[in-house]
């Protein structure tokens, strides 16, 4: 028997510490078969076969297809992208089934990895900057470019940071960004004339384009959850809107 | 070419850096950016073919690619493919199109506009064509192991 771990567990201790990976996997962005997935087959290890889970980027439901059965549900409101977390829950589950720790050691491991604290402030502000600088200089800049196109990218990211403990919607948070890194491109240009205002904005956005919801969305469609696959795709849209609102915004009162 | 290929390169590792990346594959990341935007600047620029097409085979190449470096490195696609697209992301032609509605020209900037969800389609294109091909192998694989220990794990 190579799960007897597992089956040491009751089935609601089993069904807990699978809902608590599955809400791990979804608020650090993984897709939705793979929240699905995971669920399915930690509970199928403890011989609950008729486990049915229903995800989309709000929700996780857990039920049963026994009319007599159970429901868990855990909804999700704000969701972050963390691969590495999702990279770990993944592992966790594949050697789920000759598991050695028991119910409070496994819930232990996932509660520490659910409530790890952020990542400090400058990690996310250097890396977003740098990414912008080199997407600066791969469209054609020169050093000027890559100084302007850090700053840019790395302010608007210090900022969304400041702010995030105010639980701002998505769509403002990204239309945010794009006034702020809009101005400072503006400013640098006006400190060094000969840079060019293209090159360093373009580059300034690419850490706010929502690329993880679009190819999660993507994904989602051939994995045949459609309605995930619509709501992240159309949260790509609206945030590739609001972008475009916040640098159009400040465009435009430069402009006039 | 070469300048910004590298640049693509770091750029990748950088957004991995964001994404937090587990730190092991970071390198294997950014050479899966640097590989999929090598595809689309040569086609683009070397070998002129449209920014569409380019991209098409920049993102199946490199979607290819982050699929094997996932069954190499046993970590999910998405740690490769969501920091590899992010440099081919059609971001001058967004930016063209809303400066070009900035100025009223309205012409240029809707031009830009199809330009850019051109592309962005493309990139789709190629997400969705590689990630059905790797769920019919996916699938495939777990019907074999299905038939084989028919109840076995089950108690």
């Amino acid at each position: 028997m190579t799960c007897e771990k597992i089956m040491a567990m009751t089935k609601e201790q089993v069904l807990e510490i699978a809902i608590t990976a599955g809400k791990i996997l979804l608020c650090s962005g993984a897709e939705t078969y793979r929240v699905e997935d995971t669920i399915v087959r930690m509970c199928n290890l403890r011989g609950m076969d008729t486990v049915s889970v229903f995800c989309t980027p709000s929700v996780i439901i857990v039920s049963n297809e026994v009319a007599s059965g159970f429901t868990c549900m855990y909804r999700v409101n704000r969701r972050g992208t963390d691969l590495g977390l999702i990279s770990e829950i993944n592992k966790l589950a594949f050697s789920f089934y000759d598991w050695q720790y028991d119910y409070e050691e496994t819930m232990n491991i996932l509660r520490e990895k659910l409530e790890r604290p952020p990542r400090p402030y400058y990690v996310e502000t250097i890396s977003s900057g740098l990414a912008a600088a080199c997407f600066a200089v791969v469209l054609g800049g020169d050093v000027y470019e890559f100084i302007g196109a850090f700053f840019a990218a790395a302010i608007a990211m210090l900022v969304l940071k400041q702010i995030s403990p105010f639980r701002p919607s998505s769509f403002w948070e990204t239309t945010l960004a794009g006034v702020i890194l809009c101005a400072v491109a503006l400013i640098f240009q006006k400190i060094i004339p000969g840079n060019s205002m293209e090159k360093m904005t373009v580059g300034a956005i690419m850490p706010f384009l929502p690329g993880v919801a679009f190819t999660n969305g993507l994904r989602d469609y051939m994995a045949g959850d459609l309605m995930s696959g619509n709501t992240r795709v159309s949260e790509a849209l609206l945030l590739v809107g609001g972008l475009a609102i916040g640098m159009a915004a400040v465009l435009g009162i430069w402009h006039a | 070419m070469l300048i910004s290929i590298l640049f693509a390169f770091i750029a990748t590792i950088a957004f991995g850096k964001l994404f937090n990346t587990p730190r092991r594959v970071l390198i294997p990341g950014g050479l899966v950016g640097a590989i999929g935007f090598a595809i689309y600047i040569y086609l683009k620029d070397g070998l002129g073919y449209s920014s569409m097409f380019s991209n098409f085979m920049g993102t199946i190449i490199l979607a290819v690619i982050s699929e094997f470096f996932a069954r190499i490195f046993k970590e999910p696609v998405t740690v490769f493919s969501i920091p590899g697209i992010i440099p081919l992301v059609p971001g001058l032609p967004l930016y063209r199109a809303m400066n070009f509605f900035m100025l009223n020209a309205y012409n240029v900037g809707m031009e830009k506009m199809v330009q850019a969800s051109l592309d962005a389609t493309a990139i789709a294109l190629g997400i969705l064509l590689i990630s059905s091909i790797a769920r019919l192998f996916k699938t495939s694989k777990e019907m074999a192991m299905q038939a084989k220990n028919k109840g076995a794990i089950k108690p």
